[in-house]
């Protein structure tokens, strides 16, 4: 009688033994990454492009997150890649933040789920390298990149960039507004919307920025961005719901603070939808930022990831960039090149005046301000 | 029927199938009752185990962490009251009282909202209606996040069908208030509390009611008198399980209002996803144990209740 | 009793059905109103008219089947962890240590304490213990291997953490409604084993309960987005949300439909369970 349950115990222990050594182990005493391609800082290093190219299309696969595919035409970068080189692409998480990409990172070292490559606002690319997290690599133009605009350590690179614009719905709003003036008026009252939360999403926080510039604040002092903020909320005019495809459809959010480059890609996006989307680049905040490309340090595909960034510099990559409304880094060198997609350039939103970008140090005391103020700003 | 012809052959092994400390112990053979007692230990040993690992390893991580400084700090990591004092400071201390406020308004909105609702469902005399109004409490009681975010903005946001039906916006209505975050986390605490409240409510017996009504009481004095000082335990321990899941709620919120109603889980999902200050990484864990020691407070107060109210019941 | 009184019974019997109605109206328009909404979106595209093409999309939207699928799997997996777990303990301590029932109880409890933001950023910590601390420990594999995107263990044992406190008071509630002592009596005295006498007496007699859990933990599951969201997997609720930034209608139809499926099963078990009590009671006045 007493003895079937002590067998069925016995058994299910002997089980739940097994189980659990099979999922026992330490990590690899040697570092896994000591492979040659992990540390390799060009395509010298792998004795060749074509080498690189061998090297990649071994491993097979790259690891990529938090790319949307309509964000600055990404979608037929990626579709581009493969098709050129038949690797396979595992997109996760494409709504994620820059902050999300830094988290896989870290909290997936070892694991083969972990990003190969990370596209990051340069705010966030700043302080992930400054935490040890990026592999140095230097793609062929790579001198071509202007040194205001990559790592001295090459640890990233900006690739494509864009002005902080104003999307709005002339559908549903009788006069779109073309200034951060203008979004004060009391007829747009519940209409304007931001990308994101400036704390966690780049394009909200240039978005912020911006707003700084246009009411007398300078890159040095982002809180008059943050009393803009304030003020469109006591006026009612904020809405507080993140503007996505979905709600400008649904007429939620009709204006839409967002780069240009996104605004200008949906307004194709939306013309089959009944929305008649127009963007202007606001003369009084002028904003723009770059984003930047870096490897993965403990990359589970390092020559993938290697070859990944190759692509995203050539020419077929950069004028990628042009035809999803985006300015591309290396846009100077390939117009003295001669292979820059003119037609695409010309598309371009119109941008009256020329921006500087904020420094390193800029950036950092600007994050510090919005990460302390913004809930702040806002909940009033 | 059973039990009559089964009136036992051995009043022993009766007494030891009763459990241990009824009055045959003394005649059981000590064994029995030490087989029977380490048999019951022996059960309960997985859940145990279960609970010391998956539930005790986080605890005591977040136990850790909130007293020592962050990994990406410049300095290496140390015990710290830091993390703590910086949690109940400035834009997190408003979280937290926005957060208690909101989840003491809706749990009390949804304890008086859904006892009516209840009575109404049990005292229905369509057996179909009861039964298909509990399986909907039980899918909605766990509607929340971010459907039921773009279900509510579809409805009642700036654009939605309703506002614009009744030209709400006019007269001053936001749904991305505190008030109109509220009307949401209702959607899910109503149900909640139907789910919770309906066997207290089967369990007033008719009895009462008719002896009420033969003394000569009218319904609200049958209510007033009778039914919700017994059913008081019961709504008091609904009241703290609706606080605790408004409390905990997160992506509803997090998809509607964003930042501009403070409250505590946005914070903790923000801080984990980093989005602090370098070197306050783990503000996260201390926000963290605040939540927990609130909660348990709380909660402290849900168990003697709920063996309260179950004592009417029987 | 009721003889001594003059009073008119059929008095009190207008009223009730009045204040009903309007409960169940002003219910009735709450709940089932945001979800119209959402359906009329899902319908609605402005320029195209009344179209389904939301709904035909489903079945081929990117990613759709395998995320139920995972989602399946882990409802699965913790709805059998937590019978293993709750069913012989909470049966044990009624029959054989009634002074663990308390125990039971406060542990089953522990959950609602701390809510899923805190506990999956405990999980988050412990989880970032792997590649630090103990990478030199039989544990970093197990820490890797329970984040197996195929099958993440770690979602299972947050899944089962957060389905306890639910799962407890169902099983409590179905097992009072049993009487376990004379049940297990009778059975011992029939010459069933304490095994047998459970499997075979017991869990038919709580097939009720069992069901009800089961089901109430599948809803929890298929609703659960935080922890999924913040580990990195892409559960059921997860890929929802990710869908809905570039096809908003597909993902509020998903939801929709979800559901009304969900509800849809709560209702037939319900009426499994009417349809077996009712057999029950009718052989029971038979045989007496």
């Amino acid at each position: 009688m007493t003895v079937r349950p002590a067998r069925v115990a016995a058994f299910a222990a002997l089980t739940a033994a097994s189980l659990a050594l099979s999922a026992c182990g330490a990590a690899p005493s040697t570092d896994a990454s000591t492979s040659s391609a992990a540390t390799a800082t060009s395509a010298a290093d792998f004795g060749g492009m074509d080498a690189l190219v061998k090297a990649a299309k071994k491993e097979g696969t790259l690891h990529v997150i938090a790319l949307p595919p309509d964000w600055a035409n990404y979608g037929a970068v990626i579709a581009g890649f493969k098709k050129k080189y038949g690797i396979k692409i595992t997109n996760e998480n494409p709504d994620g933040s820059s902050q999300d990409e830094v988290n896989a990172i870290t909290s997936r070292k070892g694991q083969d789920r972990a990003p190969d490559v990370v596209d990051l606002g340069s705010t966030f690319a700043l302080s992930a390298a400054s935490q040890g997290l990026l592999a140095p690599y230097k793609v062929a133009d790579y001198d071509k990149i202007p040194a205001a605009q990559k790592d001295s350590k090459a640890r990233w690179y900006n690739d494509y960039g864009g002005y902080i614009s104003i999307g709005c719905d002339a559908k549903k709003v009788t006069t779109c507004p073309t200034t951060f003036a203008d979004l004060l008026k009391s007829e747009y009252k519940g209409k304007v919307a931001l990308n994101g939360n400036p704390t966690k999403s780049g394009s909200a926080f240039g978005g912020v920025y911006a707003a700084a510039l246009a009411s007398g604040g300078s890159l040095d002092d982002i809180q008059p961005g943050l009393d803009f903020f304030a003020k469109l909320k006591k006026s009612g005019n904020y809405n507080p719901v993140e503007s996505t495809p979905a709600t400008v459809e649904k007429g939620e959010t009709p204006i839409s603070i967002d780069w240009d480059y996104l605004n200008a890609g949906y307004a194709d996006e939306f013309k089959t939808k009944g929305v008649d989307w127009q963007v202007s680049v606001p003369s009084d905040g002028l904003f723009a930022l770059y984003y930047s490309q870096a490897i993965n340090k403990t990359a589970p595909h390092p020559a993938a990831a290697r070859l990944w960034e190759e692509y995203l510099y050539s020419a077929e990559g950069q004028n990628l960039w042009l035809k999803g409304y985006a300015r591309p880094v290396l846009m100077d060198a390939l117009k003295t090149a001669g292979t820059l997609d003119t037609a695409a350039a010309a598309k371009l939103p119109t941008v009256s005046g020329t921006a500087t970008f904020p420094t390193q140090a800029q950036q950092d005391k600007a994050k510090t301000v919005v990460t302390e103020g913004w809930a702040k700003a806002v909940a009033g | 029927m059973t039990t009559a012809s089964a009136a036992t052959p051995s009043p022993a092994a009766a007494a030891d199938d009763l459990g241990g400390g009824s009055g045959g112990a003394a005649i059981a053979p000590p064994t029995r009752k030490k087989r029977r007692r380490s048999t019951g230990w022996l059960a309960v040993l997985p859940l145990l185990l279960f609970i010391v690992v998956a539930f005790g390893l986080p605890a005591l991580a977040i136990g850790i962490g909130a007293f020592t400084t962050s990994d990406d700090a410049p300095d290496p990591a140390q015990w710290t009251g830091d993390n703590l004092r910086l949690s109940v400071h400035g834009a997190y201390l408003t979280a937290l009282l926005g957060s208690v406020k909101l989840s003491a308004l809706t749990a009390l909105l949804g304890v008086a909202l859904g006892l009516p609702l209840a009575q109404a469902v049990i005292t229905s005399r369509f057996r179909a209606l009861r039964e298909a109004v509990l399986a909907a409490s039980g899918v909605l009681a766990n509607f929340g996040g971010v459907p039921l975010a773009f279900a509510f903005v579809a409805t009642l946001g700036n654009s939605g069908e309703i506002t614009q039906l009744l030209h709400l916006s006019d007269h001053g209505w936001s749904l991305y208030t505190f008030s109109g975050l509220t009307l949401v986390y209702l959607y899910f605490l109503v149900p909640l509390m139907v789910l919770t409240i309906t066997p207290a409510l089967e369990g007033l017996r008719t009895q009462w009611r008719e002896a009420a009504q033969n003394n000569g009481a009218t319904a609200r004095q049958y209510w007033l008198h009778v039914a919700l000082p017994v059913l008081a335990p019961s709504l008091l321990g609904g009241f703290v399980l609706l606080f605790g899941s408004a409390f905990a709620a997160y992506a509803t919120a997090a998809a509607m209002v964003g930042s501009s109603v403070p409250l505590i889980t946005l914070q903790i999902a923000d801080a984990l996803s980093g989005n602090v200050l370098v070197g306050q990484g783990n503000v996260a864990l201390a926000l963290s144990l605040d939540m927990i020691l609130i909660a348990g407070v709380v909660m402290a107060v849900y168990v003697p209740l709920q063996r309260r109210s179950a004592r009417w019941l029987r | 009793m009721a003889a001594l009184t003059t009073k008119p019974a059929t008095r009190p019997r207008p009223r009730p059905r009045y204040w009903r109605g309007v409960v169940a109206l002003v219910a009735g328009l709450y709940f089932l109103g945001p979800l119209l909404a959402s359906v009329i979106f899902t319908v609605d595209v402005p320029g195209q008219g009344f179209t389904l093409g939301a709904y035909t999309g489903i079945l081929g939207a990117d990613g759709f089947l395998a995320s139920l699928r995972l989602t399946m799997e882990l409802a699965v997996a913790t709805i059998a962890v937590v019978f293993l777990l709750l069913v012989p303990a909470m049966i044990a301590t009624r029959l054989a240590a009634p002074r663990l029932s308390s125990l039971v109880e406060i542990v089953c409890s522990l959950p609602l304490v701390v809510p899923s933001v805190a506990l999956t950023a405990g999980f988050v910590s412990v989880l970032r213990w792997g590649p630090t601390k103990l990478s030199r420990t039989p544990f970093y594999e197990t820490i890797l291997q329970i984040q197996n995107p195929s099958f993440p263990v770690v979602l299972v044992l947050v899944y089962v953490l957060m389905a306890l406190p639910l799962a407890y008071r169902t099983l409590d509630a179905g097992l009072r409604a049993v009487d376990l002592s004379t049940l297990v009596e009778a059975a011992r005295n029939c010459g069933a084993s304490p095994a047998r006498a459970v499997l075979q007496v017991v869990l038919p007699n709580l097939r009720g309960a069992l069901l009800n859990t089961a089901f109430l933990t599948l809803a929890l599951v298929l609703g659960e987005y935080t922890a999924g969201a913040i580990l990195g997997f892409t559960p059921f609720a997860v890929w929802i949300v990710g869908i809905g930034g570039s096809q908003a209608q597909v993902s509020v139809a998903v939801s929709v439909l979800s559901l009304v499926l969900t509800w849809v099963l709560l209702l037939i078990l319900a009426a499994a369970g009417r349809g077996r009590s009712f057999r029950k009671s009718r052989t029971s006045q038979e045989t007496s």
